[in-house]
């Protein structure tokens, strides 16, 4: 199932009609089976470019083509930077939604959620609020709601940009060992050079906004991928060519903060 | 449930209590100690005795039950439609452009200020009491429950689509409930004014359906100081009750937004 994205553009209005370019020129082939991610600086777009490959944003201009699925976003899940939990329903209820959506009897659907939720580790969780949790559980809990749509795509918007460095490592590990077992095309949203390389197939280098693409790294470290691979040679010269490609970006990206913010003021 | 040190236990229980109980000890000392005229202040145990025997003539208990009655039935008729609209006006955009400037207009207006008109429409009994009330209601509920529905997290109902909700399902299983809080608050303030509304129409109208308002007014106007007290205690505890009912229910129907 390649995603094929082909000169993508986003206009955002803003509410007092000023116009917002998001994307612009947003040109990429995600091929099957890969992980790829997304790296750029914040506010570049990157969350669009995801919602819109998700079907979730009709794009300004441009095209998405996902072969095999004949309806934009029905390929797809998305686990959401902000996880978006339903906060009204228990954790197997959240889970369950999907499912409960598309009409599965609830003995069904909770022996599925169940069997997902053990698989984040979230066992003897199923009664509890999503506010009772903590944010990596949280997450756990997001990405259990995707996975069980057992859609061939798997979107993912920063998802452990919120988490602390030891839960990131442990939930990066976990994300390693389900792409390796289900086999799912990914995209994989992140600002962190290091969970992009650690994680990805090819890591997609952003511009500042107007987002495009500025160059795609390919990542042949081998798989099954590990934490301590972060301190091998390879991984350090990867680091440092996505390290130079960022920093111009990053910088551009403040320099039109400023401007902004001295126009403002 | 934490728990609580010796020192909490006072500050937090006992102190309250005691000076409740101050209150009354000096508040009797008081109109004994200056004798003070009853009509103008009964004391303590005069207002007992006299809730006592209304107690035991059933007068308490009748007007309580009949404006305990028309609160429950003003403020009901406000919660369905004030709710069915507000949910109505948060998902159509027709609806919302056609009731806004109404609701608009007819929010500042005091609603109290349509009693003579009601009065002239529906006479003194039954009906006027709940449409004053209910009318009154109306208001709070219906934009509380607009405002929730509107307020809803863009970022919720986007996941309930990717997950497959259609329209349908996502207002159902997205949208309402997550205005349900709203929801509440409104209409815990809605039952705040149909008491108010209800005890001030039962006050205006007729002698003969009773009512607490209707018992003030008739104790007042032949200086029964003690009788309006009885009937101010009665009311207040009334509402006390109301009030915690409600927010008993709210917990037990939203035990989400209540964790801790
Ligand atoms: N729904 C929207 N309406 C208007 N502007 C938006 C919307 N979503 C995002 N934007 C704007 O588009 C730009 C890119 O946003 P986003 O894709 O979220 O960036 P990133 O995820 O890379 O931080 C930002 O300036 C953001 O404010
Ligand atoms: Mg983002």
């Amino acid at each position: 199932m390649n995603i094929t994205v082909e000169d993508v553009r986003q206009v955002w209005e803003g509410r007092d009609g000023s116009n917002l370019v998001a994307l612009d020129g947003f040109t990429h082939t995600f091929k099957s089976g890969r992980f790829s991610c997304i790296l750029g600086p914040s506010g570049c777009g990157k969350s669009t470019i995801a919602q819109i490959v998700g079907g979730l944003e009709t794009p300004t201009s441009g095209k998405v083509t996902i072969e095999g699925a004949n309806k934009a976003g029905s390929a797809s899940v998305m686990v959401w930077q902000s996880q978006n939990l339903f906060p009204w329903r228990t954790v197997i209820d959240n889970v369950a939604f999907g499912l409960e959506m598309a009409g599965v009897q609830k003995a069904e659907r909770a022996d599925k959620a169940r069997v997902l939720i053990n698989s984040v580790g979230l066992t003897g969780f199923e009664r509890h609020y999503p506010s009772q949790l903590s944010g990596g559980m949280r997450q756990r809990v997001a990405l259990a709601r995707a996975l069980i749509m057992d859609r061939p795509i798997l979107l993912m918007d920063e998802p452990f940009g919120a988490l602390d460095a030891q839960t990131k490592i442990v939930m990066q590990e976990e994300l390693m060992r389900i792409f390796d077992e289900t086999k799912k095309t990914v995209i994989f949203v992140t600002h962190s050079i290091d969970e992009a390389i650690l994680l990805g197939d090819e890591v997609i280098v952003m511009t500042a906004r107007p987002g495009r693409i500025k160059e795609v790294l390919a990542v042949d470290l081998p798989r099954p991928r590990s934490v301590e691979m972060i301190s091998t040679p390879k991984f350090g010269a990867l680091f440092d060519r996505a390290f130079h490609l960022i920093r111009d970006e990053v910088t551009k990206a403040m320099q039109e903060q400023n401007v902004a913010a001295g126009a403002a003021s | 449930m934490k728990k609580l040190s010796r020192n909490a236990v006072l500050a937090e229980r006992i102190l309250p209590a005691l000076s409740i109980v101050v209150f009354f000890v000096a508040w009797q000392l008081l109109v004994d100690l200056r004798n003070i005229p009853p009509i103008y202040l009964p004391s303590p145990l005069a207002i007992m005795h006299a809730l006592i025997s209304m107690v035991e003539d059933g007068s308490l208990f009748y007007n309580l039950a009949a404006t305990m009655l028309r609160i429950m039935v003003g403020f009901l008729l406000a919660a369905i439609v004030g709710i069915v609209v507000g949910i109505v006006m948060g998902v159509s955009r027709i609806f919302e452009r056609i009731a806004d400037p109404w609701i608009a207009a007819l929010y500042p207006l005091p609603k109290i200020s349509l009693i003579p008109l009601l009065i002239i429409w529906l006479g003194t009994g039954e009906a006027y009491k709940i449409v004053i009330s209910a009318v009154t209601a109306f208001f709070p509920i219906v934009m509380s429950t607009y405002a929730g529905v509107r307020q809803v997290d863009r970022g919720l109902v986007k996941a309930a689509e990717d997950l497959g909700a259609n329209r349908r399902q996502t207002q159902l299983s997205v949208v309402l409930p997550a205005a349900i809080p709203t929801i509440f608050a409104g209409l815990q303030l809605g039952m705040g004014v149909t008491i108010i509304l209800v005890v001030a129409a039962e006050m205006i109208g007729g002698s003969s359906q009773g009512g607490m308002g209707n018992l003030l007014i008739q104790a007042g106007q032949v200086l029964e100081t003690e009788k309006v007290f009885a009937a101010l205690i009665t009311l207040t505890l009334m509402g006390a009750v109301i009030m915690k009912g409600q927010q008993w229910l709210d917990r037990k129907l939203t035990p989400w937004a209540n964790l801790r």
